[in-house]
């Protein structure tokens, strides 16, 4: 019963935007991290491919037949995995073309300004998700205690 | 919203490379030999910029990107040395030495303006994040 209760809300989304976000600012961070490596080239997970990733995993999970959403579970898990093993070309961990910028010498590709201000448009959307996520469990709370 | 941030961005990655271009000029001030060690003095660079389509809002706002860095062409300085062990042997410039045309008050003037525009655009972003800010306070 409890499950059902959070799955007929927004919340199992939003948790998986949390995570998303979460695993992503570690990702960015990296790059931070290594501004001065010789050889590094920034990585990043894809907001875009997370999201449509989400829209199908969400409109499939909507279908009576489909009943337990098991799908929505593991999908930041996938994608730190992909990000993780290196294979950082696959779909979900691309690089956009404005990160991309000239290479150095050095055959990096140091952006401080770009990883700063994604790393502020990533927390915007962690915010988002908290936030929007502490509202439900609000109304559920106001709910439970059947006060108006 | 979140485009703003992008805009900004590339404001910011610019006016760096502009930055770095003047700290060059300036440190190749009385620089009389080029990269290959050739008796050529260093020539001022400038950094062109360019808007950038790539990066833009639905309402026709664009971004701004590097589009090249150019060398000038000015002719050197000359400076009377007769003793100076690089002072040209034959010719007009004859116990001449040639130093780079590099003004150091453009390049100052130039500095300046680049930080000011830095920080201009710091200050954007930072607008553009307590909107945001607001939007999630209509929300939560």
């Amino acid at each position: 019963m409890l499950p059902g209760l959070f799955q007929s809300t927004t919340i199992p989304a939003l948790d998986q935007l949390a995570q998303f976000t979460h695993a992503r600012h570690a990702v960015l961070a990296g790059n931070v991290a290594n501004i001065d490596t010789p050889g590094y080239r920034s990585r990043d997970l894809s907001v875009d491919a997370f999201q449509s990733r989400l829209k199908d995993l969400l409109e499939t999970s909507r279908e009576p037949s489909a009943g337990e959403s098991e799908g929505l579970d593991s999908l930041t898990a996938q994608m730190t995995k992909s990000a993780a093993g290196g294979g950082y070309d696959e779909a979900l961990s691309q690089v956009r073309d404005s990160m991309q910028q000239i290479l150095y010498h050095d055959d990096s590709d140091k952006n401080m300004e770009h990883q700063v201000a994604e790393i502020n448009k990533n927390q915007m959307l962690h915010n988002l998700a908290v936030t929007l996520m502490s509202s439900q469990f609000r109304l559920l709370q106001q709910a439970i205690s059947e006060r108006v | 919203m979140i485009t703003a941030l992008d805009i900004s961005t590339s404001a910011l990655v610019a006016q760096r490379t502009r930055l770095n271009a003047i700290s060059s000029n300036i440190a190749n001030l009385s620089t009389q030999r080029d990269e290959n060690g050739e008796l050529t003095p260093y020539q001022a660079r400038h950094v062109i910029f360019q808007a950038d389509e790539s990066v833009q809002m639905p309402g026709g706002a664009v971004g701004v990107k590097v589009a090249s860095v150019e060398t000038s062409t000015h002719e050197p300085i000359y400076r009377h040395q007769p003793n100076h062990p690089l002072a040209i042997k034959e010719g007009k410039w004859k116990d001449y030495v040639a130093y780079p045309a590099v003004n150091l008050n453009t390049e100052f003037v130039d500095a300046l303006e680049a930080t000011r525009a830095y920080e201009a655009n710091v200050g954007v972003i930072e607008v553009t994040k307590n909107m945001a800010l607001q939007t999630l306070r209509i929300v939560g």
